[in-house]
């Protein structure tokens, strides 16, 4: 079956916009189809703050994407990040019916059910429920526990949770567009799908994508997701941090970062210097570039500490280490920083191999919204197979009931 | 263990023959008392105790007493636990005989200031040498109370823990998620006073009253017991359909447990679900496996149940558990802080002002002179920058011409040492009175003035001679650093501003009262307007380079 179905992921970030438009073929495969980015505006750590101005920007990059694949997006999957984004592992334990011995699919739905239904507060949203295993009878690590036989069914869930109304209004952004959100992912997780292979999330890997306002990280351990959350903080603290040290205005510090920065600043002479020039080239002023690194390196430092802080219980079983991506993750010598923090073998990675434009899965950048069409690619493998004619039949009651609203 | 009498509940179902008797000491046990008595939830002889004449004449209880009435002369203790602890024992026969003959007392009182902390550990000795039961529900004072209090309150806490057989206590801390942010203050401080006089109604029933499955003392004590425990109490009661989950709903919706999330680490919880002669097996069942849910398998549940007709068509259901400070504070921590610890930023400084009239200003003013400090400390780049960012900020200004202008006004008139005590003791109290409450994130003045005007009034005649005393005080204290020291210190990007240099002592001496704040918004610079990021107490959106900064200057 050579079926392959197009989706579009977006990404609204702090830095940047970014649509793919990708093909996800039966067989497993992505092929990239085009990718559109925009700098963004009107967002801070990772959340809008201003409706109009995103989508401005979100219209400039659709466009961009759209033209060279020639495709007409319609509906999207939506990343979403910001510090309001919780994580925590439940268990529900269902004990079967004395009669029944053998555990069905009601069993399992049962334990799931239980399981999922923790107290969040109110204002909360379940983003994800991830099944990390189900134990049988305590005997753990059961991926499909249905036929077998057992008295008590436990089912593990990882639950991501978010703001109700931050989510929400994401959504409410791009439906403005218009643009139909067909599911919201927390962009962590979409990235590790790209960026983890198998063996690393079965050896245990931490995965930190760094962006522009947050650094969202997720942690496998022995194949199942053990962690996940968001920090606050990203490229865009570093460029603050610049542009208040050294007096100068956002987008200058910006340029100073990408063109300059680094986290090194041992073996940096204490005499080199380095030109500060304003917009139209003219010199402001001369600085340390020890000075400068020693400032990126505080920050840097502090943002993949606070990760450490988060994950503190897991990180002394992560044999393959730490993988950074991300925009931030192209800071240079920020490798060096990671393997100071963590003490285990840091790797800055980008997107598994796809095909298509190659140049993007190569950036870290790309990894989360290139994530977002294997997020969509691994959902649809695991809806059951519809035949055309059903899906026929369900798009049309989908319109129906648009008609009749 | 303490022994616990079976046979009364026993012998009568209709009233308890156990008399009871509640105490409320100090300003926050006598809100508290207030509302029971307002309320007329429990069946009990009322007792109000405090130094200060003046709250206890506001007081609604039956029974007052005036502590130490030649000693303090009907003034506040002033936030010593010395002089309430003195005071207590000049009025202990008084004490004796107004808390004599009952069976269990209730001893309800807020930590951390001078009459609550000194004479509860007193009022507990007398109670337990009566052969009562003893019970204390204590409150502990708000960490932007400062180290101090906290200590005294511990302290407090350390001498009660042996002259009491079971420690309620509750974490002020907490309580600030009890109210809507934009309810009115009263609302704040009546809900914080209804919970604690619902949990004393909660422990009395639970213990009064006999018992299908029966709950007993130990129980109770059992549940508290967490060295340096504090109690996570919820409590639900409702009718019509559904009632049961939707009663323990209620329970878990306490800000105490955290929608539950809490019990998540308890070893042991009290459940005890009360209901009318309508109340079924089936009932009792859903609401238990619904509480399974949220505790862990491990948690060893302490279950009882008990048939009230009182209750008529309702059901309660009353969740009492215990759970380490320092657990506490880290899943706090984890959880809601985005909600709790902003709202303490914004809220306590003009909170502070707004009720401690007089001596506030200086506390409100403080935290100013900070941005102002980091600016010339880190503005190495451009001068004219600070100015801008003075400018901004009129009040400083005014705020400086305030400081000095009564220095004159002080020396001419002379004010009588008394009245400096006096002073003194006022502040604390006013403060204290507030601090027992709940961060209010809109601290409107107006709301705030009813529930401390009558001891303002009281205090009017020397209102005036009152600020010039602090001011001057203030000033004496500062007088070495006015001449700008640190401008010649750091000369070449320091900012022309000489009162930022006056003001810096201010900063360290009363660096408790300001320890609570966080990144200020000048810091902040394109993260102004964002939800902030903490960790450890850091505003993160705050350069790294500027706290460290910061922190290397201590």
């Amino acid at each position: 079956m050579a079926k392959s179905t197009i989706y579009a992921g977006l990404e609204i970030g702090t830095s940047k916009i970014c649509v793919v438009i990708g093909e996800a073929k039966r067989d497993g495969t992505i092929k990239i189809l085009g990718v559109g980015t925009a700098p963004s505006r009107g967002v801070r750590k990772g959340e809008i703050i201003d409706f109009a101005k995103v989508q401005t920007c979100l219209n400039d990059a659709l466009v961009r994407a759209e033209e060279p694949s020639d495709v007409m997006i319609r509906t999207v999957f939506l990343g979403v990040s910001g510090g309001h984004i919780e994580s925590m592992n439940s268990r529900g334990a269902y004990r079967l019916p004395e009669d029944q011995s053998e555990i069905t699919e009601d069993d399992v739905e049962e334990a799931k059910e239980i399981a999922r239904n923790i107290p969040i507060s109110q204002d909360n949203v379940f983003l994800h429920s991830v099944t990390r295993q189900y134990i049988v009878d305590g005997q753990e690590a059961v991926r499909n526990p249905i036929g077998r036989e057992g008295r008590i069914l436990e089912a593990d869930y990882h639950i991501i949770h978010g703001l109700r109304g931050r989510v929400q209004n994401a959504v409410k952004c791009v439906r403005e567009i218009p643009l139909e959100v067909e599911d919201v992912v927390f962009t962590a997780i979409a990235a590790a799908q790209v960026v983890l292979n198998r063996d690393a999330k079965a050896q245990g890997s931490l995965m930190i994508d760094i962006g522009g306002g947050t650094a969202d990280y997720v942690l496998y351990e022995d194949g199942m997701i053990a962690a996940s959350g968001c920090v606050p903080l990203g490229g865009d603290h570093i460029t603050q941090d610049i542009a208040m040290a050294l007096q100068i205005p956002h987008h200058r510090a910006e340029d100073v970062k990408v063109t300059e920065g680094s986290c090194l600043f041992d073996d940096i002479p204490p005499d080199e210097m380095l030109r500060i020039e304003d917009d139209n080239g003219f010199v402001l002023g001369e600085i340390e570039r020890a000075f400068l690194n020693e400032v990126i390196y505080l920050r840097t430092r502090e943002i993949l500490e606070q990760v450490k802080v988060r994950c503190q219980e897991h990180i002394g079983r992560l044999a393959a280490g730490v993988y950074l991506t991300g925009g931030t993750s192209l800071m240079k010598g920020i490798d060096v920083v990671a393997q100071d923090v963590f003490e285990r073998k840091v790797t800055r990675a980008g997107s598994a191999p796809v095909s298509g434009v190659t140049a993007t899965f190569e950036n870290p950048q790309f990894s989360a919204p290139i994530g977002l069409i294997r997020y969509a690619q691994i959902l649809d493998q695991e809806k059951p197979f519809m035949s055309p004619l059903k899906r026929l039949g369900r798009k049309m009651a989908d319109l129906l009931s648009v008609i009749l609203l | 263990m303490v022994e616990y009498h079976r046979n009364p509940t026993t012998e009568l179902t209709t009233s308890s023959p156990l008399k009871t008797c509640i105490v409320g000491i100090g300003g926050a046990g006598g809100s508290v008392l207030d509302r029971i008595t307002m309320d007329r939830a429990v069946d009990a002889t009322l007792v109000t105790m405090h130094t200060d004449i003046r709250v206890l004449s506001h007081s609604m209880s039956p029974v007052k007493i005036q502590l130490g009435v030649e000693l303090m002369r009907g003034v506040g203790a002033g936030g010593d636990p010395e002089l309430g602890r003195e005071a207590a024992m000049y009025s202990r026969e008084q004490i004796r005989n107004a808390i004599q003959g009952h069976d269990i007392i209730f001893i309800c009182v807020g930590l951390g200031g001078g009459t609550g902390s000194g004479a509860a550990p007193i009022v507990a000795e007398i109670a337990k040498s009566t052969g009562a039961l003893v019970f204390l529900t204590a409150t502990m004072p708000f960490s932007f109370e400062g180290k101090r209090r906290l200590t005294q309150a511990e302290d407090s806490l350390k001498q009660l823990e042996n002259r009491t057989d079971a420690l309620i206590l509750f974490e002020n801390n907490r309580m600030g998620e009890l109210t809507l942010p934009k309810d009115g203050i009263q609302k704040a401080f009546v809900q914080a006073d209804q919970l604690i006089a619902q949990s004393l109604r909660a422990v009395s029933t639970i213990i009064t009253t006999p018992g299908l499955v029966k709950l007993g003392l130990d129980d109770l004590t059992s549940a508290l017991s967490t060295s340096n425990g504090r109690c996570l109490f919820g409590f639900g009661e409702a009718r019509g359909q559904n009632r049961g989950s939707e009663a323990l709903k209620r329970a878990l919706k306490s800000p105490l447990i955290d929608q539950g999330r809490l019990l998540h680490q308890t070893k042991t919880l009290l459940v005890h679900i009360a209901g009318g002669d309508s109340l079924t097996l089936v009932e009792v069942d859903s609401i238990m496996k619904q509480l399974g849910k949220n505790v862990p398998d491990q948690t060893h549940i302490l279950f009882g149940v008990a048939v009230d007709p009182k209750l008529g068509e309702s059901i309660s259901v009353t969740l009492i558990s215990s759970l380490g400070l320092t657990q506490l504070n880290t899943l706090a921590a984890a959880a809601p802080p985005s909600e709790m610890l902003p709202l303490k930023e914004r809220s306590m400084p003009s909170m502070l002002s707004a009720v401690a009239a007089k001596p506030a200003p200086q506390l409100k003013h403080v935290p100013a002179a900070e941005p102002m400090d980091m600016l010339f400390g880190n503005d190495q780049f451009s001068q004219p920058e600070p100015q801008a960012a003075v400018v901004e900020q009129p009040d400083m200004f005014e705020q400086e011409s305030f400081t000095s202008e009564p220095e004159p006004v002080v020396n001419a008139e002379e004010i009588p040492f008394e009245e400096e005590i006096f002073e003194e003791v006022a502040e604390t109290e006013v403060t204290e009175q507030v601090s027992h409450q709940i961060p209010e994130p809109e601290p409107e003045p107006e709301t705030v003035k009813p529930i401390v005007r009558p001891r303002i009034k009281d205090f009017i005649p020397t209102s005036t001679a009152r600020s010039t005393t602090h001011l001057t005080s203030v000033v004496a204290r500062t007088p070495t650093p006015k001449p700008t020291p640190t401008v010649e210190e750091e000369a070449p990007f320091a900012p022309p501003l000489n009162s930022v240099a006056a003001k810096k002592p201010l900063v360290s001496t009363q660096e408790e009262q300001i320890a609570f704040r966080f990144g200020v918004d000048d810091d902040r610079g394109r993260f102004k307007n964002t939800e902030p990021a903490l960790a450890g107490g850091e505003d993160l959106d705050v350069p790294t380079w500027m706290r460290l900064k910061r922190k290397l200057k201590k």
